[in-house]
């Protein structure tokens, strides 16, 4: 760069020579080289003015566009969601076969903080303690002075409850809507009903979802918006229910039992109209499924759906109907009964080793519930039919049943069905299913002989089943039941009036660890048809190891225990279900009225 | 040394310098002051005592503050400027072990009569400084890195203070127009050129680190841009604003629902509706046009600063016009961005109109500063 001296010497030569001031040139100079490079800066700086005005104006021109883009635009407003999935807060009631409420929603609040918002979270956490005695204060103080932005309080709040939140008046307690699933009749019908819980959770609604029972099954149903709120019909009646749970629990505790279950099942239409499993819960508040030990003793288990017993004597009906359908046999054919019979290796006594033999009539191998007769017939059929005809009374396969626990309920069977489980199964032994696979059966093979399914739906008029057996067969095992109450193993079952018509069943349970049985512990069945001229409903009644200790030793037998027990729940239901009661015509006098002098 | 004190003599002198005021820009100032006033009245649902007559009387305090100002020699504020800053540091120490804390935040020291809050002091002091330092230095030796290097550290003190309080908003301000400063002082391009690249690899190399092992930022770091870029993502959350008063400036279409009529800033669906997002309010009930007027508004006192201060030849006076000029400018710009989604949401006021003491009185002190290099710039030759 070339810079221009600030004392030219020639010209301060010049200038003294003239007599100037050389000083005035130099001052002159830098007057000027100052204004040159003031000049450059300005231009320079006048530069980057533009460079910043032009960004200003585009700066303007972005918000200015902007705002004309969302002024052009209808925005939606935005639904509470999370992850694209839209809650539906909404679910359809509950009801019995005649309407009445079994399950519905109720709206509460559920109480969350967001402790950045919170002015004193010292207070609120000990008045929110004063208010839900189960929190904890230190927890509290913790969670709302530390890092967390949001927590869950509590859940499903009354109403006085929030009104006692809302007056700590903090700002960073807030309340979140919520639908609560509430079963107004506590532990009624719990099994079936299930129970509900929160699936994906936003703060301003939840999501209820079914977890067990019908509350599962029908959860699509139930949530489908397109229903409308219509509810949900069982075929459960709600009286008759709550009478028949009353009845069994008390026969439960009056036999020692530790478990029992019963199903009422229309016997035309396979309708269930009540079900119930002792132990029970609050479906309100269900208790957590056991963690160990064997989930048969949790009160969850439904033991008319899930449990699976060696029904025993109740099966021999099977045997002699098949007989007789066959032509084998007719009520008063005379078979051998001759205990204790020999078959191999095993051999097959009678109850307390008693004899009925040699020679005993059909109708009273029933009354009598004679193992060894029922063996005989059974050989009679042959294991080929006689697996064709309980496999037609659905007792090979899980009950249809519209529970989430029905498919479970899948009966045990023989691995291999030689002549001596043709033998076994025809009594009972050998074979496992449930409460409710009976009462199926017996349905099936006494309202006249159609296959019946069960079901909770209210359906009054369904397709009618297959015919399992003739209506004359029907007719006469019904017979022969009534003759096991009248004058049988069941003759505390006798309801009058109601012309109760039933076997008896008592198996040895198995023990677990698979060897062999329990010799103290039964399971007792007594399942039953009523009225027996015109049978309307199936009862079965199962006690778990019941033991009726009124007497000199304990009776373990099902017409000491389930029968009573039945007997009650007919004698307190029949008139609830719209029976009348009826007197049977009295039998024929069998006094002879000889004129004598 | 200045070029303007050999010219004091063609500087007016007394009560003449109200004469020489830059009336336009009070005109303007006392407009866009004046929407802010209508503004606070609506979104109070017509009450006037709840927020728009603290206001007003703040702004009467702001215009008194101004004219005092502007009657102070210019040159009187450069020698000030120095001890301005150097206040206005230490107050931001004080409040960072001292201050009162608001909305999560340390910010404010409470004056008794007004809460103080340093940062915005700082705003202003930060552009006198720096343009008292490019008057000082030889233009020759702006570019040089050690000249370079003592504006950087004028910037940066300010700025690590108030993000450590935190207020993004505040330091991208002073980060901002620092920046500004600079480079209107002639600093090389390329500094520029460098810090863009900088930041540039910085925001690709965050981005990048996603979901790797060496990940820069914490998740929920990254779940805030994620918001940002799309606030549908929730709602309810920290979308929550954005979302709000797009619909606010959506539902206020092109002519907007009328004074009084907003909705969705009325029925309390925005928190901050009379602070930082108050801009909601004018798009909605004015509309496109309502929203576009208070833009052009803005645009003229910028426009109007700019004018100032390239008619003045006084380097320290027209760097400060341009510096106060580009922060009311940065100001506005990054509120608006934030309201309508264009930018993170970051506490930044809409300058005269949302209420709020400090910000106000000081941005009024800082004009007051313009109208002074205005009225006591040289003239003739």
């Amino acid at each position: 760069m070339i810079r221009t001296p600030l004392r030219p010497l020639a010209r301060i030569l010049d200038a003294r020579n003239r007599g100037e001031n050389p000083d005035a040139i130099e001052r002159e100079n830098l007057r000027l080289r100052h204004e040159e490079m003031r000049d450059k800066a300005r231009s320079r700086a006048e530069g980057r003015l533009l460079v910043l005005a032009v960004f200003f104006f585009c700066a303007f021109s972005v918000v200015g566009a902007r705002m004309g883009i969302l002024a052009g635009t209808t925005v939606e407003e935005p639904r509470a969601s999370t992850a694209g999935n839209t809650i539906f807060a909404g679910r359809a009631d509950i009801v019995d076969r005649r309407g009445r409420v079994l399950a519905t929603n109720l709206s509460t609040h559920s109480l969350y903080a967001q402790p950045p918002h919170m002015i004193d979270p010292e207070r609120a956490a000990h008045e929110l303690v004063g208010i839900f005695p189960d929190l904890d204060v230190d927890r509290l103080i913790k969670d709302f002075t530390g890092k967390r932005k949001f927590l869950w309080i509590k859940k499903n709040l009354s109403p006085e409850q929030m009104q006692k939140v809302h007056d700590i008046g903090d700002p960073g307690l807030l309340f979140g809507p919520r639908e609560m699933r509430l079963y107004p009749n506590g532990r009624l019908a719990s099994h079936v009903l299930g129970g509900a819980s929160y699936g994906v959770e936003g703060v301003s609604s939840a999501e209820v979802i079914g977890v067990a029972g019908v509350e599962k099954a029908f959860d699509t149903w139930l949530r489908d918006p397109a229903r409308d709120g219509q509810p949900l019909r069982l075929s459960l009646d709600l009286t008759v229910q709550a009478a028949l749970e009353r009845v069994l629990d008390g026969g439960m505790k009056l036999t020692n039992a530790k478990g029992a279950a019963a199903v009422l099942m229309d016997a035309d239409t396979g309708e269930i109209i009540s079900l119930a499993s002792l132990p029970d819960f609050d479906p309100n508040d269900r208790p957590r499924p056991l963690t160990k030990g064997d989930q048969s003793d949790s009160p969850l288990f439904n033991r008319a759906v899930q449990g699976l017993y060696e029904l025993g004597s109740t099966f021999k009906i099977f045997a002699v109907s098949q007989a007789m359908e066959l032509g084998l046999v007719e009520p008063d054919t005379m078979v051998d009964a001759d205990a204790p019979m020999k078959w191999g290796r095993y051999t097959i006594k009678e109850f307390q080793g008693k004899n009925y033999g040699p020679l005993l009539s059909v109708s009273d191998v029933i009354a009598k519930s004679s193992n060894v007769g029922t063996a005989n017939i059974a050989l009679d059929i042959g294991g080929e039919r006689q697996q064709d005809f309980l496999e037609s009374l659905g007792l090979f396969e899980p009950t249809a049943i519209e529970l989430v626990e029905g498919p479970t309920g899948k009966p045990i069977l023989p691995a291999n069905w030689s002549e001596i489980v043709t033998i076994t199964t025809s009594y009972g032994h050998g074979m496992s299913a449930s409460p409710l696979h009976l009462a199926t059966a017996y349905a099936s093979l006494l309202n006249g002989g159609t296959k019946v399914t069960p079901t909770l739906l209210a359906n009054p008029d369904p397709e009618p089943g297959p015919r399992v057996v003739s209506e004359r067969v029907s007719a006469a095992a019904r017979k022969m039941l009534r003759r096991v109450v009248t004058d049988g193993t069941a003759s505390l079952g006798e309801v009058e009036g109601y012309q109760v018509a039933g076997k008896t069943g008592t198996a040895d349970k198995p023990r677990r660890d698979g060897r062999g049985y329990y010799n103290d512990k039964v399971i007792n069945t007594f399942s039953s048809v009523f009225p027996a001229d015109d049978p309307q409903y199936v009862l079965v009644v199962t006690l778990d190891e019941p033991s009726d200790n009124t007497g000199e030793q304990p009776r373990r037998t099902a017409g000491w225990t389930a029968v009573p027990v039945a007997a009650e729940v007919i004698r307190r239901t029949a008139p609830l279900l719209g029976l009348r009661p009826h007197v049977e015509p009295p039998l024929a006098p069998e006094i002879t009225l000889t004129a004598s002098r | 040394m200045s070029y303007l004190e050999y010219n004091v003599k063609t500087v007016p002198a007394g009560f003449r310098k109200v004469l020489y005021l830059n009336w336009p820009l009070v005109i303007l100032l006392t407009a866009v002051a004046s929407v802010g006033f209508l503004m606070l009245y609506s979104v109070a649902g017509g009450d006037i005592s709840q927020w728009a007559e603290p206001q007003m009387k703040r702004f009467a305090l702001g215009l008194a503050l101004m004219f005092a100002v502007a009657m102070v020699p210019i040159w009187f504020w450069r020698n000030m400027a120095g001890l301005a800053y150097t206040i206005s540091l230490l107050l931001l120490v004080y409040v960072e072990f001292f201050g009162v804390t608001g909305m999560g935040a340390q910010r404010w020291i409470d004056l008794g009569f007004m809460r103080l809050q340093p940062s915005e002091l700082m705003k202003i002091t930060l552009v006198m400084i720096l343009a008292a330092y490019y008057d000082w230095l030889d233009v020759k030796k702006t570019s040089r890195p050690l000249w370079v290097l003592v504006p950087l550290i004028l910037i940066m003190m300010p700025t690590f203070l108030v993000l450590n309080q935190p207020d993004l908003g505040t330091a991208i301000l002073l980060v901002a127009g620092g920046g500004a400063m600079m480079f209107l002082a002639g600093v090389s391009l390329w500094y520029f050129a460098v810090v863009i690249a900088g930041g540039i690899g910085l925001v690709s190399a965050v981005f990048s680190s996603r979901g790797t092992d060496w990940q820069l930022l914490k998740d929920y770091q990254f779940r805030r841009i994620d918001t940002f870029l799309d606030p549908a993502s929730d709602p309810l959350g920290a979308g929550y604003h954005i979302t709000q008063s797009k619909i606010a400036l959506g539902s206020g279409g092109w002519t907007g629902r009328g004074f009084m009529q907003g909705t969705q800033s009325r029925l309390n669906f925005l928190p901050e509706k009379h602070t930082d997002f108050i801009f909601t309010t004018l798009a909605e009930e004015f509309g496109f046009v309502g929203a576009v007027s208070l833009l052009s508004l803005y645009a003229l006192i910028v426009i109007f600063c700019i004018v100032s201060a390239v008619n003045n030849r006084d380097r320290f006076g027209s760097l400060l016009t341009l510096g106060i000029g580009a922060t009311f400018f940065l100001f506005f710009a990054v509120n608006m961005s934030m309201v309508m989604g264009l930018a993170p949401v970051v506490g930044v006021p809409l300058p005269l109109v949302s209420y709020g003491g400090s910000a106000m009185i000081v941005l009024m002190g800082a004009f007051g500063l313009a109208q002074s290099a205005h009225v006591h710039r040289p003239r003739g030759r």
